[in-house]
Parts: structure tokens; C-alpha cells; sequence
């Protein structure tokens, strides 16, 4: 005891010493223990605790094991019906056949084959040792040196080369007899590539015989296939075994090059397997199911495409649901909401106006423009034209600095060169200011050209809501206060939302919007015209495909435009005429230059007539290009002035019989309120929507919105409710987005604040579905690192349309500014608002629909489209029609686009129809006479009734026509789908009124499948090839002679029946 | 679930002219899933009238003569079909069928089609039933080519040209729906109604107003009747095993026109068949 | 009224030191005490008997008669330190198990988080910089405090009390210490636990609110005596902090010459070595927390102003 030695001798009562006479036995094995104890949790923690998609695995494994071993059976069963089919057994008998013929010339050759695998098999071993060895020797003797060396390893091959040695060949063909041989690696080598030879022949051979057989096999297993609906026995066979092997690990995407890494798939591990899977075949499990959307999918591999990109979420994170779907504060990119998963989208379509796979998102951008949150609110993508309009504004200035800047250098050169030494230098000089002068006109040429540009953008320029210079013109004064205190309660739905406005500021707003209209005289008051006639017109010319018509649940129509139930509570009749006549037209032209309304004095000034319009759109004053029409998108019908006054009858005259306005509107003259009134017009930013005098253009007063998803939260004011909305669990952009849809002075609840300060945004009342889809949109408008250049996502990850795909792009655009959608079908299965309501349900209705617009690239020569867009009367003289189908009641109207907008309208078509351009017309054979016989006799045949429902012109003919006259073909159609169109308009129109089956196939070509007139006996041409070529090469005579040739009754005389039950009704 | 997905099969086939289009194995795979309904024989039967009052409305005649064809079939002006009263004073083309009652049950598809035959340029019958997948065969007896253009809500739309003596058509409807509209787009006046239903228990009143459905499995049941002019009229009946029941509908002339009924705007007057004689009703 | 955002701050992963801190540092402070009174009561014991204080106290630690003088390191020591391993493992691993690493979004230079702490070892620093002239909090007061704990060797003449706990032998160094000590974790506990959005002041319970607004208005010294004058005000304020030198100094001498055995300690001390001790007394023990008050209580900013710096 080493310690003894400094202790002294203890008196018996002396107390232990606290260190030696101490043990720490206890605490230590307490500690180890514990300490073990830690170790096996710190271990389960590892394996399983921080790894829960071990868990998911296994339970995926067992599930859909069962499952798949439920629906085992059926597909089974369905490729017993599919095996039992007819056409199934014909191939099965054939390959059968076929089979049988191959089947002894194959069992020779399998046996000659045979014989020679076994010889083979003999031979090779002693054949490769021995050449193996000579490899060896030979080696050395290249590396040998000396004479001597190298003759004694030769001497040595060629020993080697000659021995004999024995080996047992087997007698070839069949048999186990073996023969020893004695043979010198010379033979063996000899015998050895023959056989290898002849081997190759039979095995060619074979392949040869059994051809047939394999393709019958091919085409029943393709059969097989095509005829199965969902996974064959075979497949489902394939995924049990594959979740037999099923190895639990962690399965990820990894992109290198765009820095992705997704493990999404180590916990939904159904998500791209071939079988739809739905919760309820994995036990309830959502976490397994399929992906909704297998379109989708196949259109964006996850193996290129990964999940976050679309999804967002944390794609590395493994070992929570929470931290995998990124729903924690620190991760910047949480998944997208179930119900918004469509604003992923935008990642990459952010320039998409429609995205036929994300109706919500589309819905949602719709919202944003119907609704005139672009007034306020920039989005890069919705203000294409004012920034196009910018952008060549700055253009032309740079170009004007430059150009001045050219001149004056040339000047100069010309001095420098007039004072130049040497006459070369001076040649020089010139030379450069020659070149600068011929720059500087082409800039002249550019300035010439960008002028039009803004021009057609001008053109182009339209406002959400009306234009309020006309006020005076257009409104009832005592209506204005009333709608402007709560638009909702006057037209619910209506676009116009609610400001929360105190009377005061109610009455401020509507005595400056009255007193800033323009005062001049009223327009000439016009006769009443023929209300029910008018009601007619408005259901029968299409104003129902924008404009909605009936309140509460009589209300039809589309939502598009206003709703103009009660418009004679409301407006003027002798403006409506005008406005229904031509929408379009202006009172006075806007110089957007001198920021104001021109009137007859400014062209007074300059000797001019006060006239304006399209073609003469500069301004008197100063050449600038002047607003000259309406900025409103609703186009002219080309209504007679007499059916503009019935429908402004009609529509004036419906108005709720117990609808009251206040009387006393003096204060709406009083300066002092317009004052106040302008200033709150400035506020709540009205200018943004309307034109107003002297607002032309009124800043934006919202806070940009196209990166709106990825703001920092702190950013959103959430004011004094960040709390509740932190411990109620919606302190996200989302909550904030709903709450403020709902309810835009939401987050002043509870704030102290006077009236200038609250929030402005006004109440849009939207519908719950519109409101997802609003915020669908905005959680997607986000600063996607696909979106700006200077990301680190490599381009081809990028989501760049180019040609025909840009073109599709642009083109939506117009289709949504415009609402083609509401007369057209445009994307197959999307159905017009038109074909909704409820008139033309009837069957004799349904034929008045306006033409389906899918494929119409394909149809119609693009050349033609351009001209019919700009003018669809296809006419100067009597435009009051359709230019094609006359027939039609409803009216395809003249939007007066833009040469800009009739490029990309057409661009688009051609490309919506995959057509190249541009498009050269093929040429057709010229009709020799007698096929222009037989096209009449086959024309005017019961069996092809063409012009039984074609127009030809013959007024009498044409009242029951339903289908475009064939003079227009010629140069309105494409021959190859007037071709296609013959054949089987059902496939390219579902539902069109021309019959499919007017033709069979009769071996290589197309004929009549009526009885075909005797006249073409012996004729071996495709009848369908004939009559097209007739059609475009139709003359107005050759017409004439074939309604000639009509059967007599089609043209008897009869007494016209009474014009007043019939609909077209014109005066 | 493998017939469901065999119907949208159907549905996804393009329509080709003429020829016969594959229905998955007719009869033996029911298209709700579930047990297919066989008859255990103590089925009872409904029977009933439509009675109808009042002076049937006069409709102006056809002229046919767009189509000397057509008319050369007729002696006689023709008037729309659209109201036939018989003379003791019932209503003929109500389409009479269980409107629920059945829920739960699904029924094999009769292999054997319904014919629609074009005769004179008229459709006939005027009004018909079918089962859902249940072959239409389409005959024409006229001398002029016809186009059958049904125009359906639900199911598909089609429309196939029949020269004069060509074979017949035959097509199917997929999904149930209650009238669809038939067409002739070179005829316009020519106009049938077909109902699609889920059941094989339906009728329609013949020339003495009268109706009979067999085999209806016991139980008790909404029967609905619809006429494409009246629109629809439901009552209840109690089917006792081997019983049977009697339904009496009736309909009156001046009852107002109801929405929800079959045509649901006045139909779009076309010069060809506007015109001519508008006295006598239509009642033969 | 919040507690639960207290308890969320109080739970964060980040805090956790300071919330062990909390409890560790009074634990042993009163453990070590206990050893302490424990000593002295034996020292006294010892002393009272002039032959053990001669073998068992004067010259070595005081020991019992009946105890080891001295014991070898194995197994003596060795054993506690290694149950100390073994605990402290233990700790770490528990730790590291259940708290993963605070870990947040990529640092985005627009947009800062607010309030934005330093790591809870330098909270108290940033918590002077409320209090001093950045310059003075963030260069010359942590100088200082470093060199007066290297220092300290130096100016302890005090020969007792080496190796063994004990208050009675060493009340100076002790309550030198401990002050010092104290006002340091304070600094940590305001900066954690008080200090809010903005670095404002937060009681416990009150809500954390990034838009609240608050009054309060600093002003220097001078300006408090309404002088507008920079030199006067400079003179004054040299003048009030040296009063402030001199007075506390007098009290610290005070404190330091009670006890008969505190005066021989301080008689053992040369006049430098005195001095020294002093002036790193007041500056920190005494000089911080006053600065610390004059601005809490009496929204005074700085005292002396000049040009150069400010105090």
C-alpha cells in the first residue's frame, strides 16, 4: 500500500479519509451502465429512428405484393378475352402454320448444328493450348536476339506446329460415337474454321426458315398489347419479382448537371409504376399511390426531371415527412399545397397563357387578367404590350440620339477631309462620312418602322374596364354613386369590385368621374327599334359567348364580359346604339403625346376635318401616333344601324321594376368635391382599368407580383395578426394570399388608421374554386432558378419554346384576350360557351354553332385566314354578314386586330395544327372534260348529296343550306384535308353535321359508297381526289350548272314561307 | 374494373364508317362490375295507359319537297311527329321506363340490336329504347342517302352517311342517357329520340296509349314517362312477386311547356319545312 | 402576456448551453462553497491547536489528523477523472441524439434576420455594445478583461489558499471573481432571454413583436446639465469620471483592508501590483455595471464625449 507510507498511525476515533478510505465503485458501474444503455439507443436511432423510409419500404413491398397478387387473376381473365377474339385465333392458326412448315427443315439443321458444337467441343482445347503456346513462342522470338536464338525458337514452332497429337472426334452428326484421330495443329486449325463456317451458314440458315414464324409471333404478342387494357399476367408476373428482389435502400434521382438530387422515391415508391395505384388498393396508404396525372409524367420523366423542380420540397432530406416535404421554416421552397400542386408549373411555363394540363393554373391566370388585376398589379408576363410599347418608344428616341449623332460625325468627317493633308486621307474622310450618312438613313428606315410597330401596339392597347370619358354620353348620373358604393349588389359577378368607400368619398369619386367626362353635345338621339327582335339578336348573333344575360340561377352566358341584365337601370339608349353598332368607335382621339383628348379645333387648326380612324391616326399638332379607337377588346358585329337600335332596345329595357336612385345628384357638379375626387381617383388607382381624363397614365398603385411566391414571409405585411396567424399554423404565404383574397382589409384588423392609410386593394367576391386558382397562380409566380439567365441550371433544363412551340405561346395570348374560346372550340374537348347554353342544345340549333376551330391550320391556306381575320365579311360592300358560313346566325365579328395580331393569330393556327410554313399550295391536275362530267354527275348524285346542305348562291337553295359554299374552297382550303375532310369529317370534328362513310375503299382508291353514276363506268381514278380537285377548280358558271342539274324539286317555285317564323330576319 | 376500362376502351375506338364497332364481350361483363341480374321467375309486370286531353297542337306540314324522293313516298302532307294523339284519346311515343328502383342491379346486354328503319324519310320508330351497349342497327328502306347523326350529351356523337340499299349500321351506345336526339343533317325535319338506359325494363305507348313492361323483378319502383313535346311525368309502383301492377299516365294538351323536358328551345324554323299548310292538327 | 414563445425561445437547440448554464453554474457555485465553508471550519479547528496547525495546516493544505497527507495520482485521481469522462460522453451523446443541429436557409444578404444574435458565448459582448461606444465594448473592455485575468497571478500576493477551497483565506479574489462573473452571464442571459426583435427590450412574457414601436429618448451627460458646449461637456464628463475613479476606488481600498488578515494580505502587496488591481477593479467589476445602470435607468448615453471616443 503505497499510500500507507504517509499516514499516520490513526487514532481509533479519527474519521476515514475522504479520498483513499472512499469508493467510486457505484457512480462507475452506474455510469458504464447508462452509458451502454446510450449506445444501443444511439444505434436504434441510426438504423431506424433517423431512417423512416425503411419502414415505408417494407410496408410498400407487402402491400402491393397483395395487390398485385389480387389483380393477378383478372388480367389473366382479360387476356383470356383478348387470346379468345377472332382475329387473335387467325394469327394463332397462321404462326401455327407456319411453325409446322419450318419445323423439319429446322430439326435437320438443329441436328447437323448439333454435331458441330460437339466436334467443336473436341477440338478447341488441344487447338487453343497449342496456338496459345506458338503466341508465346513467337513473342520471344521477336524480342530474341541473335541468329542463333532466333533459329533455335523457329526450329521449335515449327516442331510444335507438325506434331500429331490424338484427339477423340466424335463422328459428326448424331451419335455418341468417338473416334480418336491423330491430328497436327495444321489439321486442327484447318478443321477448326470450317466448322466455324458452316456453322454460321445453318445458324443463318435457320433464321432464314423460321423468319415467317417470328414475325407472326411478333405481331400476336403486339396484338396481345394493343388488345389488353392495363398490364398482361406476364408483366404483373414481372413486378411480383421485382418486389421479390426488392432491395430497401435509399432510391434517388440524381441530375448532375442541373445539382439535383431527389429521394422523393424512397417513401412514394408507387409513384411511377406501371400500375395505377390508388390508396385504396395500398391499404389507405396515399403516401403509395400512382401519380394522378400520368400525362404529365410521361411528358416530364422524373429520371430528367426529378420531383422538387415541379413539386418543390427538400428533395435530399430523408428522415422526416415534415423535413422531406420542406414544411419547416428554414426551408425557402415548401412543397406545393395538394390543391395548388399546379403552380409548379410555372417553374418553367411562367410565358404559357394556357397549359392544357394545369386548368386551375390557366384558370387562375384567366382570373388575373378577367378581373383587371394586371390594372394594378404588374406581372412581367400580362403587360406585353404597354412594355412593348415602352421598349420601342425607348428605341425610337436611342435611334433619334444616334441618328443626330451619325450626322454631325459625317459633317465633321467631311471638314476633316476638306482639310486633310493628302488627298488619300481625304478620300478616307469622305469614304467614312459616306458611311455614316447611308447609317444614319437607315436608321430613318428603322424610326419609319418602329412607328408602325407602336402604331399596331396602340391598336392593341386595351383597358379592362370602360372608358369614362364617355360618362356623360354613356350613364345615368344618378346611377353612379349607387354602383360605385357596392358594384357587387348592382351586378353580382361583375369584374368592378367593391371599394370600401365612406359616402363621402362615394360622392367625391362620382362628382370628379362625372365633371372629368366629356361635356360635349349628346349624340343624335335614334329611334326605338324592335326590342323583341333585338332579344333575338343578342341570343342569336353571339354577344352570349362574352356577355351573361339573367341573374341568379336564369343566368346564362358568358362570364367574360358584363352581365347586362339590368342595363337600362344604367345606361343611355342612344349610346348603347352607337356602342353596339361599332364598340370601337372613339368620341375624340387621345394624344397620348400632349396627354389629352383632341377635338374638331386641333384639326380646325390645321385646316383639317375633324375625321379619325385607323388609317388616319396621326396627330394633327405633332404626327404622333394617336389612340383612335375604343381600348376595349369587344369588337363590331357588322350590325346594320337597325339592328343595333333593337338590341340597344332590348337591352335598355330590362331593368328591375322596383329599382330606385337617389334624385337629388347636385353635389355631382360640385368643384370642390371633383377636387377631393381626384385625388382619391388617384388612390385607389381607377385609371389603372379606366380611361379617365387627365389619369391616361396613372402609375401602377399595387406591388408587383411576378415573384410574389418567393417573397420573405417578413415581407408580408401580416400586421398584428402575425402571431395569431403563427399559432393558428397559416403564417405562409399561402394563409396570407387566402386571407387577403377573401377579405383585402384583412391585415388592418384591429390597427388604428385613418382613412387614407387603409389598404386600397378593393373586394373582388370571389368564388372559392377562383380564389384556389388565384392562388395557385400566385404560389407559382415565383424567382424560379429556372427563369432568370444567370441561374446555375444548365439551358437544357430549361424550358425554352422556340418556332412553332413559340408560336403556339404567343398565339394564346390573343386567344384568351379576345375569348375565341367563347364562340370556338379551339383545343379538341374544350367546348365554346356558346355550345353551354341551353338554345343550342336542339339538334337544329347545334348547327348554328360557330365552327370548330381544332386543326383549323390544317384547313384553311394561311394567306386566306389573314385576310378573313382582318375582314371576316370577306367584303367591302354589305359587310353585314359572314364572310363564309352566311348561313350562320351568329356572327363572326371584325376585331380590327393588328397586322402584329393577325401574323401571330395565323402563325398560331398553323402551329396549333403542326403545319410547316410557309404553306405552298400543291398543285392540281387540271379536270379533263369528261372527269368534269363525272364530278358534276357525282356532285348533283343522290348518292353524294353535297349540295343539299352546301350554299350555292341560289337564295332559295341556300335558305336551308348549312355548310360554306364550294367557291370558297378554292382559296380558302387546303386540298390535302379538304381530301381528309371527305373521308371522315368525324374524326377531325366529332359531331359536325357532315356525314362520315360517304366513301369506301375499294382495293387502292376511294369511291362513292352511294350508287355512283353510270357515266363513270370504267373510270379506275380515287373519286375522292377527283371531286376535290373539281371543287378547287369550281367556277361560279360551272356552279350555276350543276344547281341546273339538281333533282326539279329541290328548285320548284313555291310561295316563300312567312319570313316572320323564321330567324334570320333581315330588313 | 376490367369492364369499366374496356368501356372507355370503346370509347376511345375511333368511329369508323359503317362497320361494327367491338363491344367487349357482350352480355357477360356487366358495365357497373358486380353480379349480373338473372331472372328467378317470380318477376311481375307493369302495364298502363297514357291518357291525354285537350286538342293536340297543329303543327305546320313537312314539304319535303327539298327531296323529291321523300316525297314521292307520301300521298298525303306529312306533319312532325313531335305530338301524335290516337283517336281514343291517349298519347302514343311516351317512352315509359323505371326510373330508380333498380339501384345496385346490373342486367346482361340482349345480343339481339334494335332496329331503327328510315322510311319515307321519316325515322321509324319515332321514339325507341335501348340498352346501353346493346347494338342499334340502322336500315334505310328510302331511295336516298340519309345520315344518322345522334346527338348526345353523354356518350359520343357520331354521324354516318346511308346511301340508298347500303348495309345497315350498327353502333352502340356505352352509358346510359334519356333521349337523344337522331338527325338526318340532308332531312332536317327527319327527328327520332333514343333512350339509353341500364335496364331491359322499358316500353313505349303504341297507337292505343297503352304500355307493358315484363320481367320486372319485385320490388317497388319509380316509373318515369317522357314525351319529347310534354316532358316528363314519374309515378310509384309496388311489383308483388309473380304480380303485376298498373301505371295510368296523362298528359294534357294545354299543360304548360315544362323546362327540363326534352326540347328545350322552340325549334329553329328552317324556311324548307316552315312553310305550307298549318291547318289540321296532327292526329291520325 | 406569452410564455409560450418564451418557452420556444427558451427550447431552442442554440440555447441550450445557456439554459444548462442556468443550472450548472449555481450548482457548483454553491458546491464549491460548501467545500469551501467546510475548510475554513477546519482551518479554524486546526488553528485552534497550535501543534496541528504546525503539522496539519501551516505550509500545506490543512488535512485531519487520521487522513493521508498525500495520495497518489493512480488510483486516486484517476478514477474521479475518468468517471468525469465517462459522464461527459454520456452527455454529449444524449445531447447529440435528441437535438439536431440548428441548422437554417442559406445566408440572403437582402434580407436579414431580425434580431440577429451572435453564438451565446458572444452575447454578452454584443450586449455591451448597447451600453458603450462600439470602439470601447468591442476593442478596449475585452483587451482589458483578458489582460486583468492574465494579471491576476501577478497581483495576488496572497500565499493561502492555494490547492484547497477556502472563502475565508481569499475574500478578495473570490468576490473579485465572482462579481466579475456574474455581470458577465448577465450580459448573456439579457442578450438571450430580454433582448428582442430590433434588440429591444422584451420582459419575459412579453411578446417578441417585430412592429413594436418604442419611445425612449438617450441622451449624453452634458446635454442632461443642458451644456451644448463639447469642451465644457468634455470637461465634465473627465470630471465625473474621476470622481467615479476616485470614490470607488476609496471603496473598493474599503473593502479590501477590512478583516486584520485581508490588511496583512494587503500589506504583503507592492504599490503597483495595488494599483494594477485597482484600476482593473473599477473599470470592470465596478465601471461596466454602473455604465450599465446610468443607461438602463437613466437613459444616459455616454458620459464623457469626445471627437475621438466616447464613454
Amino acid at each position: 500500500m503505497p499510500d500507507e507510507i504517509n499516514r499516520e498511525v490513526r487514532s481509533t476515533d479519527a474519521e476515514p479519509d475522504p479520498v483513499v478510505d472512499s469508493s467510486l465503485s457505484g457512480p462507475l458501474l452506474i455510469a458504464a451502465v447508462v452509458l451502454f444503455l446510450t449506445m444501443v439507443w444511439a444505434l436504434y436511432d441510426e438504423l431506424f429512428s433517423q431512417r423512416p423510409w425503411k419502414h415505408y419500404q417494407a410496408q410498400f413491398v407487402r402491400l402491393y405484393t397483395a395487390h398485385l397478387q389480387k389483380v393477378g387473376p383478372r388480367a389473366a381473365a382479360a387476356e383470356k378475352e383478348a387470346r379468345s377474339s377472332p382475329e387473335f385465333q387467325k394469327i394463332e392458326q397462321l404462326l401455327k402454320k407456319a411453325e409446322d412448315s419450318a419445323a423439319p427443315k429446322v430439326k435437320e439443321i438443329d441436328r447437323e448444328v448439333d454435331g458441330i458444337r460437339r466436334q467443336l467441343a473436341a477440338i478447341k482445347s488441344p487447338f487453343q493450348d497449342v496456338r496459345a503456346r506458338i503466341a508465346a513462342l513467337t513473342y520471344e522470338l521477336d524480342h530474341a536476339a541473335g541468329k542463333a536464338a532466333r533459329d533455335s525458337i523457329r526450329r521449335e514452332v515449327d516442331e510444335i506446329r507438325k506434331r500429331q497429337m490424338s484427339v477423340d472426334l466424335p463422328a459428326d452428326g448424331a451419335g455418341a460415337a468417338v473416334s480418336a484421330q491423330n491430328l497436327s495443329f495444321v489439321d486442327l486449325e484447318k478443321r477448326f474454321n470450317e466448322l466455324r463456317t458452316r456453322e454460321a451458314q445453318l445458324i443463318s440458315e435457320r433464321a432464314t426458315v423460321t423468319n415467317q414464324a417470328r414475325e407472326l409471333r411478333r405481331t400476336r404478342n403486339e396484338y396481345l398489347s394493343e388488345h389488353m387494357v392495363g398490364l398482361g399476367p406476364q408483366q404483373i408476373e414481372g413486378l411480383l419479382r421485382k418486389m421479390h428482389g426488392f432491395r430497401i435502400e435509399i432510391k434517388q434521382i440524381h441530375i448532375e448537371e442541373a445539382g439535383l438530387v431527389d429521394r422523393c422515391e424512397s417513401c412514394h415508391l408507387g409513384i411511377s409504376e406501371p400500375l395505377p395505384l390508388t390508396a385504396a388498393d395500398m391499404g389507405g396508404n396515399r403516401v403509395f399511390v400512382s401519380h394522378p396525372n400520368r400525362t404529365l409524367l410521361t411528358l416530364h420523366d422524373p429520371i430528367r426531371f426529378g420531383c422538387t423542380p415541379c413539386h418543390n420540397g427538400n428533395g435530399l432530406a430523408t428522415a422526416s415527412v415534415e423535413g422531406a416535404h420542406g414544411n419547416y421554416k428554414h426551408w425557402l421552397w415548401p412543397l406545393f399545397p395538394k390543391e395548388n400542386s399546379e403552380a409548379g408549373c410555372l417553374q418553367c411555363h411562367f410565358t404559357d397563357r394556357v397549359l392544357d394540363q394545369a386548368p386551375v393554373l390557366t384558370r387562375g391566370r384567366d382570373l388575373f387578367e378577367l378581373k383587371g388585376c394586371v390594372g394594378c398589379h404588374r406581372h412581367e408576363e400580362f403587360d406585353r404590350e404597354s412594355d412593348a410599347l415602352t421598349s420601342i418608344r425607348s428605341n425610337i428616341q436611342n435611334l433619334e440620339v444616334q441618328q443626330k449623332e451619325s450626322r454631325l460625325e459625317a459633317d465633321r468627317e467631311v471638314q476633316r477631309g476638306d482639310t486633310a493633308e493628302s488627298n488619300d486621307q481625304a478620300q478616307q474622310h469622305y469614304a467614312k462620312a459616306e458611311r455614316l450618312r447611308v447609317t444614319s438613313s437607315n436608321m430613318d428606315a428603322r424610326i419609319k418602322e418602329l412607328d408602325l410597330q407602336a402604331k399596331s401596339v396602340m391598336q392593341d392597347l386595351k383597358k379592362v374596364a370602360p372608358n369614362l370619358k364617355d360618362v356623360r354620353l354613356k350613364l345615368h348620373k344618378n346611377w353612379i354613386p349607387v354602383w360605385l358604393k357596392n358594384p357587387h349588389a348592382f351586378r353580382p359577378g361583375t369584374k368592378m369590385p367593391r371599394f370600401r368607400l365612406v359616402d363621402q368619398e362615394v360622392r367625391a369619386l362620382s362628382a370628379f368621374i362625372w365633371q372629368s367626362g366629356w361635356q360635349g353635345p349628346a349624340p343624335a338621339p335614334q329611334p326605338k327599334g324592335d326590342a323583341a327582335h333585338g332579344k333575338e339578336l343578342f341570343e342569336t348573333r353571339g354577344c352570349m359567348a362574352c356577355h351573361s344575360m339573367g341573374e341568379g340561377n336564369n343566368r346564362a352566358g358568358g362570364e367574360f364580359a358584363a352581365n347586362l341584365s339590368r342595363l337600362g337601370e344604367k345606361a343611355n339608349y342612344d349610346y348603347i346604339v352607337r356602342w353596339v353598332h361599332n364598340p370601337r368607335d372613339r368620341t375624340r382621339p387621345y394624344c397620348p403625346y400632349e396627354k389629352r383628348d383632341l377635338g374638331p379645333e386641333d384639326y380646325a387648326r390645321h385646316g383639317l376635318p375633324f375625321s379619325f380612324g385607323l388609317d388616319r391616326s396621326t396627330c394633327p399638332n405633332d404626327g404622333h401616333e394617336l389612340q383612335v379607337q375604343n381600348m376595349t377588346v369587344m369588337p363590331s358585329l357588322r350590325l346594320t344601324t337597325e339592328e343595333a337600335r333593337d338590341i340597344a332596345t332590348y337591352l335598355t329595357s330590362l331593368k328591375h321594376d322596383d329599382a330606385a336612385y337617389p334624385s337629388d345628384v347636385a353635389f355631382m357638379d360640385d368643384r370642390r368635391l371633383a377636387e377631393q375626387g381626384r385625388q382619391l381617383t388617384s388612390r385607389y388607382g381607377c385609371g389603372s382599368c379606366h380611361e379617365i381624363a387627365g389619369l391616361e397614365d396613372a402609375p401602377r398603385i399595387g406591388t408587383e407580383l411576378t415573384k410574389e411566391g418567393s417573397k420573405p414571409l417578413e415581407q408580408l405585411d401580416f400586421a398584428l395578426l402575425e402571431q395569431k396567424a403563427k399559432a393558428e399554423g397559416w403564417y405562409n404565404h399561402k394563409g396570407f394570399f387566402e386571407r387577403k383574397i377573401k377579405d383585402p382589409a384583412f391585415f388592418d384588423t384591429g390597427r388604428e388608421k385613418a382613412l387614407e392609410d387603409r389598404l386600397r386593394m378593393p373586394n373582388f367576391e370571389l368564388s372559392p374554386e377562383d380564389s384556389r386558382a388565384l392562388i395557385t397562380f400566385l404560389l407559382g409566380s415565383l424567382d424560379s432558378p429556372f427563369r432568370s439567365e444567370f441561374r446555375s441550371i444548365p439551358q437544357q433544363f430549361r424550358y425554352i419554346p422556340t418556332d412553332q412551340q413559340k408560336d403556339l405561346q404567343e398565339g394564346w395570348w390573343l386567344v384568351k384576350k379576345y375569348n375565341c374560346m367563347g364562340c370556338h372550340t379551339v383545343q379538341a374537348g374544350q367546348h365554346s360557351v356558346l355550345s353551354a347554353l341551353p338554345r343550342y342544345q336542339d339538334p337544329d340549333w347545334k348547327e348554328q354553332l360557330p365552327p370548330s376551330l381544332v386543326q383549323e391550320g390544317a384547313r384553311v391556306n394561311p394567306e386566306w385566314l389573314a385576310r378573313f381575320l382582318s375582314n371576316p365579311a370577306m367584303t367591302e360592300k354589305d359587310t353585314s354578314r359572314n364572310g363564309v358560313r352566311t348561313y350562320l346566325k351568329a356572327r363572326m365579328p371584325t376585331f380590327s386586330f393588328s397586322p402584329n395580331e393577325i401574323r401571330i393569330l395565323v402563325r398560331f393556327f398553323e402551329a396549333a395544327a403542326g403545319q410547316s410554313s410557309p404553306y405552298i399550295p400543291s398543285k392540281l391536275e387540271p379536270l379533263t372534260e369528261p372527269e368534269r362530267q363525272m364530278a358534276r354527275a357525282l356532285f348533283s348524285s343522290p348518292g353524294a348529296p353535297c349540295l343539299r346542305c352546301h350554299l350555292v348562291g341560289e337564295p332559295r337553295h341556300d335558305r336551308s343550306a348549312t355548310a360554306p359554299n364550294f367557291l370558297v374552297a378554292r382559296e380558302r382550303l387546303k386540298p390535302a384535308w379538304t381530301a381528309r375532310w371527305m373521308l371522315d369529317p368525324q374524326m377531325i370534328s366529332p359531331g359536325t353535321a357532315m356525314p362520315s362513310g360517304l366513301f369506301r375503299r375499294e382495293d387502292d382508291r376511294w369511291v362513292s359508297a352511294g350508287p355512283t353514276p353510270g357515266i363513270f363506268s370504267g373510270y379506275r381514278g380515287d373519286h375522292v381526289d377527283l371531286l376535290v380537285r373539281y371543287m378547287f377548280q369550281l367556277t361560279p358558271q360551272e356552279q350555276s350548272a350543276l344547281i341546273q342539274r339538281l333533282p326539279a324539286t329541290a328548285r320548284t317555285d313555291r310561295p316563300p314561307p312567312d319570313e316572320t317564323a323564321t330567324v334570320a330576319h333581315s330588313r | 374494373m376490367i369492364a369499366l376500362t374496356a368501356v372507355a376502351a370503346l370509347a376511345l375506338m375511333p368511329g369508323c364508317g359503317g362497320k361494327k364497332e367491338t363491344t367487349p364481350a357482350a352480355g357477360e361483363q356487366p358495365a357497373a362490375g358486380g353480379e349480373v341480374w338473372r331472372p328467378t321467375g317470380d318477376e311481375g309486370t307493369v302495364t298502363g295507359k297514357v291518357s291525354f286531353k285537350g286538342q293536340p297542337p297543329k303543327f305546320p306540314a313537312i314539304s319535303m319537297d327539298a327531296d323529291a324522293v321523300c316525297a314521292a313516298k307520301h300521298s298525303g302532307p306529312v306533319h312532325p311527329e313531335a305530338v301524335i294523339a290516337n283517336p281514343n284519346g291517349t298519347l302514343k311515343n311516351v317512352f315509359v321506363h323505371v326510373k330508380s328502383g333498380l339501384e345496385g342491379k346490373t342486367f346482361a346486354v340482349p345480343t339481339e340490336p334494335v332496329v331503327l328503319d328510315q322510311v319515307g324519310c321519316l325515322y321509324n320508330p319515332h321514339v325507341l329504347g335501348i340498352q346501353a351497349r346493346q347494338d342499334l342497327k340502322v336500315v334505310t328502306s328510302d331511295n336516298t342517302t340519309h345520315n344518322i347523326h345522334p346527338l348526345p350529351k353523354i356518350n359520343r356523337e357520331w354521324n354516318i352517311s346511308q346511301p340508298p340499299h347500303a348495309d345497315p349500321i350498327i353502333r352502340s351506345f356505352s352509358r346510359p342517357e334519356i333521349s337523344v336526339p337522331v338527325k338526318c343533317n340532308q332531312h332536317p325535319w327527319m327527328r327520332a329520340y333514343i333512350h339509353v338506359v341500364s335496364d331491359p325494363f322499358f316500353a313505349v305507348s303504341d297507337d292505343q296509349g297503352s304500355f307493358e313492361i315484363k320481367g320486372l323483378p319485385p320490388g317497388n319502383y319509380e316509373i318515369e314517362a317522357l314525351h319529347e313535346h310534354y316532358g316528363a311525368q314519374t309515378q310509384k309502383v309496388t311489383v308483388a312477386p309473380k304480380g303485376s301492377a298498373s301505371v295510368e299516365f296523362s298528359y294534357n294538351a294545354t299543360q304548360a311547356y315544362r323546362a327540363g323536358s326534352l326540347r328545350m328551345m322552340p325549334a329553329l324554323v328552317i324556311p324548307c319545312c316552315g312553310g305550307g299548310g298549318t291547318e289540321r292538327g296532327a292526329s291520325h | 402576456m406569452d410564455w409560450a414563445q418564451l418557452w420556444e425561445i427558451v427550447s431552442l437547440p442554440d440555447n441550450v448551453p445557456i439554459v444548462a448554464l442556468a443550472i450548472l453554474v449555481p450548482f457548483y457555485a454553491w458546491y464549491g462553497l460548501r467545500q469551501a465553508r467546510a475548510t475554513d471550519r477546519l482551518t479554524v479547528a486546526l488553528e485552534a491547536d497550535p501543534q496541528l496547525a504546525k503539522t496539519h495546516h501551516r505550509k500545506v493544505h490543512p488535512y485531519k489528523p487520521g487522513w493521508a497527507r498525500e495520495v497518489q495520482v493512480w488510483p486516486y485521481l484517476l478514477r474521479i477523472e475518468f468517471l468525469a469522462a465517462v459522464i461527459v460522453t454520456l452527455v454529449l451523446m444524449i445531447w447529440s441524439i435528441t437535438l439536431n443541429a440548428p441548422l437554417e436557409e442559406p445566408a440572403n444578404p437582402n434580407h436579414t434576420m431580425n434580431p440577429a444574435k451572435a453564438p451565446w458565448y458572444f452575447v454578452g459582448l454584443q450586449e455591451m455594445l448597447v451600453y458603450f461606444d462600439p470602439w470601447f465594448a468591442g476593442v478596449v473592455l475585452p483587451t482589458l478583461i483578458i489582460i486583468g485575468l492574465m494579471v491576476f497571478p501577478y497581483i495576488d500576493t496572497n500565499p493561502l489558499g492555494i490547492g484547497y477551497y477556502t472563502i475565508r483565506q481569499r475574500k478578495v479574489a473570490l468576490a473579485g471573481f465572482g462579481v466579475g462573473f456574474v455581470i458577465w452571464l448577465l450580459l448573456i442571459f439579457i442578450g438571450t432571454f430580454i433582448r428582442g426583435p430590433g434588440w429591444m427590450w422584451f420582459w419575459p412574457g412579453q411578446t417578441w413583436d417585430h412592429t413594436r414601436v418604442i419611445y425612449e429618448v438617450n441622451r449624453n451627460l452634458p446635454d442632461l446639465f443642458g451644456i451644448s458646449n463639447p469642451v465644457v461637456g468634455a470637461i465634465l464628463g473627465i470630471l465625473v469620471i474621476g470622481l467615479f475613479y476616485a470614490g470607488s476606488g476609496w471603496g473598493i481600498h474599503k473593502l479590501v483592508t477590512r478583516s486584520t488578515l485581508d490588511r496583512k494580505i494587503y500589506e504583503r502587496t507592492s504599490l503597483l501590483q495595488y494599483l494594477t488591481f485597482q484600476v482593473f477593479a473599477i473599470t470592470i467589476l465596478v465601471g461596466l455595471p454602473a455604465k450599465m445602470l446610468l443607461r438602463l435607468l437613466f437613459r444616459i448615453k455616454y458620459v464623457l464625449v469626445t471627437p475621438w471616443f466616447n464613454v
